[in-house]
């Protein structure tokens, strides 16, 4: 069955009656980030689309308040529209905050402006139990009480249903621009970087087979090609079917070295240790996941069919009790996407 | 079996040898106390100096049943670090390694006890720093600005001490000691690392940090503008982000703290100025260039009477100077001082610090202002002789009424400082039942007997509901 709550009692409610009923919840917002972790077989799918009310925004705070279900492009929008931007966000228009939020599913300029856990200011979320919890704060910075926010964020909706959520803007740049260079993949590793190098705070360097591809942002002077670099567009990821590599940020020339010698497509984010591999079969997650602890890292599914999904994390986390006694308290019967995140899933005694 | 008190401090003097246990009445007395005006109760003080003395200490407790509070340098405004009922107080201000600089991968692991300032000398040869600089760097630790999520005027570009921590390696209430986050970001399962910092020592004791290392700016320019009214300041604040530019640190400073700061570092500040701002700009020369267009375009649209632009290193650090000794320099106006650490959006600037005004007139205390006005947090520092029990009550009630006024405002407890003791019971003016329920439910997950640093953070008789949730019951062939 579907849910389509239109506010955030009728949300509570609805995931009272579930805890209740023992009912199953996959929870969807765009769409775009639900294949991720262990299967399972949800009861009802909970859609966010009716928590899409813009709450507050304040663009001399540089804040806005949102729900969970609006989406990606139109906080942008609405930001732009005063010369303000959200540089976290991931480049897909019709994910929802709450999506992203859950996901961690940040953006490519993440080398200059940083992960987006980093932008939620306060979260408001409904527990599995159906409570109303509010974390954080809407001021630019707050150390009031535990660190809520980021525990929400790439909880993958097993401790809650991202309500509302505070975000910190930024001023738009006076200028900014994506560049590109095509050559050996060898020559667009060492391009990288040189540019990693030289370039003061670059927003991004993504190498991908054969490809190079820069983004810099600042003030008119500073946006320039780099040498032997085009004006270009943000490249776009691999998939579907995809798994996401964190390595220490200088192992990632050596990844994508081998990875291109292996004919992979991939964007690797020189600088922040990220890369996005295509994978089509099982072996393939474990061919990444074995390269990816080569260099001391790991690696996830953040796409994949159910085949691709058996094993989508990896090692056990350090700290697993905490996690599932964490998950425990957020989501006590266990409804909220059980299975997904399986160490820190509760398990009835 | 738990073993008693007594019990425990022959084990840990066993352990560390009786210097590193301290239990006379002397430093029982000095570790009663922070740089807040709590005061507490210690039991005893474990002075560890490795991670494995550190899990020792920890297991001991733990089989003792006895409290701990971790301490760092002890500077804390909050009382924090103060015990307030015997215990255990595991100072870490002897592990004071730094490891290697990883300057491949930006980063390096240090110790708890580390100065702040300390890391960023190490490295500057380097071409890199340590972001997050509280006006004590020279005096914080590391572990305390882990523990309170410190801040400092630089973050208001460059971000809080959370964000500038990849990961920590933590001895747990029971001793077991875990890594959570690394270099490789975003490891699988929840942000348990994001949780820890800023947990006031409540979560565990954390013996190792991951510091990341940010790059020296290429260029920086430091402007001290003035103005003859705060409001004009206040003003120029707002302007100066709403342009577009957000400056690496922007600072403000009322007259009765420019005149307290000026008798003591003789920076040549204008002692008549109803506030001053220190801004500063870094970037490429092109950003920095632009900015400083920026801020004297618009500082001149709103009435500054001039601007001072540092000429050199030297006067730079001079106007830095000014500004971090700005809390020192109280003791020219009274021995002692109570200050909180209140953040309001910035449209409101103008209105709480008009609001501060006039409840410290009516209080009859002295008021001194020094603050980072760009992300809104606010120092209100009342001057106060302790000893005078009339004024020491007349300070506590104006920070009240200045706590109830920026709550008001749609502000929050603290940006930097923590909640300690001293704001614990104010948390119901931000948070309701569920949201501390949330929040003590999050905090027995890492300290199911309740034993670390306790009673502070959460208002007494914050709960966490019961959870019946048996640790070994694991599905068979899933990730655990």
């Amino acid at each position: 069955m579907d849910l389509r709550p239109s506010g955030r009692d009728e949300l509570a409610a609805m995931l009272r009656a579930a805890t209740a009923d023992g009912r199953v919840l996959d929870i969807r917002g765009g769409g775009l980030h639900s294949r991720r972790g262990w299967p399972f077989t949800p009861d009802d799918v909970l859609h966010t689309a009716g928590l899409g009310r813009v709450v507050d925004y304040e663009p001399d705070d540089m804040t806005i308040t949102v729900e969970g279900g609006v989406t990606v492009g139109e906080v942008l929008r609405l930001a732009g529209e005063r010369g303000q931007g959200w540089p976290q966000a991931p480049s897909e228009p019709g994910a929802t905050v709450g999506g992203v939020l859950a996901a961690a599913a940040g953006g490519r300029r993440r080398l200059r402006f940083g992960p987006i856990r980093d932008s939620l200011l306060e979260v408001v979320v409904a527990t599995g139990d159906g409570r109303i919890v509010k974390g954080g704060g809407r001021t630019v910075k707050s150390v009031t009480g535990y660190d809520l926010p980021r525990l929400l964020t790439g909880s993958l909706g097993t401790l809650g249903v991202i309500v509302q959520a505070t975000l910190r803007l930024w001023p738009l740049p006076m200028a900014e621009q994506w560049f590109s260079a095509r050559g050996e993949p060898a020559d667009m590793i060492d391009m990288a970087q040189g540019l990693l190098a030289q370039l003061h705070r670059p927003t991004a360097v993504i190498v991908g087979p054969g490809s190079l591809h820069a983004c810099i942002t600042g003030v008119p002077d500073d946006v320039v090609p780099p040498a032997g670099m085009v004006d270009a567009t943000e490249p776009s990821g691999p998939g579907p079917g995809v798994v996401e590599i964190g390595v220490p940020p200088a192992a990632l020339p050596a990844l994508a070295r081998r990875l291109s010698d292996d004919g992979r497509v991939f964007e690797a984010w020189m600088g922040t240790g990220i890369c996005r591999v295509a994978v089509s079969a099982p072996e393939d997650v474990r061919a990444m996941r074995d390269l990816a602890m080569l260099h001391d890292g790991h690696a996830q599914v953040i796409d994949g069919d159910d085949a691709l999904r058996a094993d989508p994390f990896g090692p056990v986390p350090a700290g697993a009790d905490i996690m599932r006694r964490i998950r425990a308290s957020f989501d006590p019967a266990g409804i909220l996407c059980p299975g997904r995140f399986a160490a820190a899933e509760p398990v009835p005694a | 079996m738990t073993t008693t008190a007594g019990a425990l401090a022959d084990r840990l003097r066993h352990l560390l040898g009786p210097d590193r246990l301290l239990e006379g009445d002397l430093a029982r007395n000095l570790y009663s106390h922070d740089g807040s005006i709590v005061g507490g109760d210690c039991g005893i003080v474990a002075l560890p100096e490795t991670t494995d003395e550190v899990a020792a200490c920890m297991r001991m407790a733990h089989e003792a049943g006895v409290d701990v509070v971790p301490r760092g340098s002890g500077t804390g405004l909050t009382g924090g670090a103060v015990p307030l009922e015997g215990g255990l107080v595991i100072s870490l201000a002897r592990m004071r390694e730094m490891g290697e600089v990883d300057v491949a991968n930006s980063c390096m692991w240090v110790q708890p006890g580390v100065l702040n300032l300390d890391v960023s000398m190490a490295i500057a040869h380097l071409g890199l720093h340590y972001a997050p600089d509280p006006s004590s760097q020279q005096a914080c630790s590391i572990g305390g600005n882990v523990g309170t999520n410190a801040g400092g005027p630089h973050c208001l570009a460059y971000g809080v001490t959370v964000q500038h921590v990849l990961g920590v390696e933590m001895v747990r209430p029971d001793g077991e000691v875990v890594v959570l986050g690394g270099v490789a970001p975003d490891p699988p399962g929840y942000d348990l690392r994001g949780v820890v910092v800023g947990a006031e020592g409540t979560v565990g004791i954390v013996t190792r940090v991951l510091l990341r290392l940010t790059p020296l700016p290429p260029d920086v320019r430091t402007m001290l503008l003035d103005f003859l009214s705060v409001s004009d300041a206040s003003a120029v604040v707002q302007a100066i982000i709403a342009a577009g530019v957000i400056p690496a640190a922007l600072e403000m400073m009322d007259r009765n703290m420019t005149m307290a700061v000026e008798e003591f570092v003789h920076a040549g500040l204008p002692t008549d100025a109803a506030a001053l701002l220190l801004v500063e700009v870094d970037g490429t020369a092109a950003e920095v260039n632009t900015a400083t267009e920026v801020v004297e375009r618009v500082a001149r649209e709103h009435g500054v009477r001039t601007v001072r632009v540092a000429q050199d290193e030297q006067e730079r650090a001079l106007l830095w100077k000014a500004r971090k000794t700005a809390f020192g320099a109280v003791a020219r106006v009274k021995p002692s001082y109570y200050l909180h650490d209140c953040v309001v959006p910035r449209t409101r600037l103008v209105e709480v610090m008009e609001a501060i005004g006039e409840i410290t007139e009516r209080e009859g205390v002295i008021c001194l202002n020094v603050f980072h006005a760009g992300d809104g947090n606010l120092h209100p520092i009342i001057a106060l002789d302790r000893s005078d029990p009339d004024e020491t009550e007349r300070a506590m009630r104006a920070g009240d009424q200045i706590v109830r006024a920026c709550v008001a405002m749609g502000g929050t407890l603290s940006g930097e400082h923590g909640i300690g003791v001293e704001k614990r019971d104010y948390m119901p003016l931000v948070f309701d039942d569920d949201d501390l329920e949330a929040q003590a439910c999050v905090r027995r997950a890492f300290d199911p007997d309740g034993r670390m640093n306790p009673d502070k953070v959460l208002p007494t008789g914050t709960r966490c509901g019961e959870v019946g949730l048996a640790d070994t019951q694991v599905p068979e062939g899933t990730w655990i």
